[in-house]
């Protein structure tokens, strides 16, 4: 194998060049040849030599300078280097090290010096790039079982999730048509009630599906991030105040308006909040006291942060995990596992950061910070838009 | 008349099973959660129990393993409702650690939602008579 790995040779002197691919090729090798700097660069790019003779002295660019550029480039860095020089003392041999060279033969050499080096070097420069091969392998072998797994939990959470819809359903039409049967109006009505509960489900969940797969630009408005969290907390008040939750609005008084996309924020917080009550409903801790904090912050920067704790069940790491990275509910079937994902891309569509905090039984605390935007452009953006 | 107690959070799995659970000809008792069920079961004495897998505040695996570790409430037969499939459900890291290591023992019936009216009330009337 190594016999048939291919050599550039660069130097120079016409004559050693001539030599050594003569020697060189005896032996089996291909080789190639450069005469300067340059022309080395280039070859090695069109060649891609296993291993390469390299003299220092040379016009253009010396031998360093192209052991370095090989050697600092991501591409050629696993190229074997030979250095190759009349230069006998330790101060270039030091540099040639320095350089990057993998090894280093004073000139004039004998070429039964330089042979086992380069069948040594050539043997080398093959097994590296066959584990680099194999390493590659297994890395998109991880790769695409990930992604098996993660659609896979996606097809179940949302297979649980739709099975709730259609047991809704299934209810429904059975309350409607036996009301029907039976002239109960008290059952049609319940009937009808669920049969459109559970459809306005499978709306949300293909809104939230489309939501989800679909690119879109925030649409940009000034308004007051303390006005978002607040309709939030109102929106969600009864749904907290029925299961024993505690809500607690802490906004930060100093928060300016600021640009945003309202509708997006307001989906994002509400759906944060929404978690954090089901947090504390799914808690089996029945003594404690359950709080929802929702917060707002005014950061030096002129970035808004929002913080939503809890104090319910909290999340072990593998949950935690899983949280950004696939559709996932622990919430069997009643939770698409969509609600976070949504939230994650409309704050990285803001261009903001969204991180979790979490420890089992104590509690989460989900904070998303949105940068900056300068409100005076992206107005006159918006009323140029306008215009047109 | 025989008492079914009906355990689950969703409002909707609550009118749709009551109504089947009368329908049956039995006397229906209803309830939220665990607890409230766990209450339910001491005071109406029901003949059988269908309880929700997953509810907050007191799951359904915490509410079954305590009727199946109480001496005097482990024969009551229990239909377990849930939109899990039963093979998986009996494997889940949940039912496991609920169980710390005992063995799981296996409910009456169990119901993959969503199932047909028919065969839920056909089923009761099985086990109850």
């Amino acid at each position: 194998m190594t016999s048939k790995a291919k050599i550039l040779i660069v130097d120079d002197d016409v004559d050693s060049v001539e030599l050594l691919t003569k020697r060189l090729r005896a032996e089996g090798y291909h080789t190639s040849e450069a005469y300067d700097g340059e022309q080395a660069l280039r070859q090695v790019e069109e060649y891609r030599p296993d291993v390469v003779i390299l003299d220092i002295k040379m016009p253009k660019i010396d031998g360093y300078e192209v052991c370095r550029r090989l050697k600092s480039s991501e591409d050629t860095r696993l190229i074997p280097i030979i250095m190759l020089t009349v230069k006998r003392k330790v101060p270039d041999k030091v540099k040639g090290l320095d350089v990057g060279a993998d090894d280093y033969i004073p000139k004039p050499f004998d070429y039964r010096e330089l042979s086992p080096r380069v069948r040594y070097w050539a043997a080398v420069k093959m097994e590296v790039e066959e584990r680099v091969r194999k390493i590659k392998r297994l890395e998109q072998e991880l790769i695409d079982s990930e992604r098996l797994a993660a659609i896979g939990q996606t097809v179940a959470s949302l297979g649980h999730y739709m099975k709730n819809i259609l047991f809704g359903l299934k209810g429904g039409f059975y309350l409607a048509s036996t009301g029907s049967k039976e002239n109960s109006t008290d059952s049609l009505k319940t009937g009808w009630e669920m049969l459109e509960r559970n459809m306005g489900r499978i709306s949300d969940l293909v809104l939230d599906l489309l939501e989800y797969s679909t690119d879109r630009e925030p649409e940009y408005e000034n308004c007051f991030p303390n006005e978002i969290a607040n309709e939030v907390c109102e929106h969600l008040e009864a749904k907290a105040k029925e299961n024993g939750v505690e809500m607690i609005r802490d906004f930060d008084p100093s928060l300016q308006e600021v640009l945003l996309d309202p509708k997006d924020i307001h989906r994002c917080l509400l759906n944060l909040v929404s978690n954090a009550i089901d947090a504390c409903l799914f808690d089996p801790d029945e003594e404690k006291k359950w709080v929802v904090h929702v917060r707002t912050v005014s950061e030096n920067d002129g970035a808004v942060r929002f913080e939503v704790s809890d104090n319910g069940c909290g999340m072990d790491e593998d949950v935690k995990k899983k949280l950004f990275t696939t559709f996932f509910s622990t919430k069997e079937g009643r939770g698409t596992g969509l609600g976070l994902l949504i939230a994650q891309k409309i704050v990285q569509e803001h261009d903001g950061t969204i991180t979790v905090e979490s420890q089992v039984g104590r509690g989460s605390t989900f904070t998303i910070r949105l940068p900056h935007r300068d409100g005076a452009t992206q107005r006159a953006m918006v009323n140029e838009s306008h215009q047109t | 008349m025989k008492k079914v107690l009906l355990v689950d959070d969703e409002v909707d799995v609550r009118k749709f099973v009551s109504k089947l659970v009368e329908r049956a000809g039995y006397e229906v008792i209803e309830a939220k959660n665990g607890m409230e069920g766990m209450g339910r079961v001491r005071e109406d004495k029901p003949g059988l129990i269908i309880l929700d897998v997953l509810m907050p505040k007191q799951s359904g695996i915490r509410m079954y393993r305590e009727l199946k570790t109480t001496e005097s409430l482990k024969d009551i037969p229990v239909i377990m409702l849930s939109a899990i499939a039963p093979k998986s459900f009996f494997r889940s890291q949940e039912v496991l650690a609920e169980f710390a290591g005992q063995p799981v023992p296996e409910p009456e019936a169990y119901i993959e939602k969503p199932e047909e009216p028919e065969e839920l009330i056909e089923l009761m009337k099985k086990i109850l008579g």
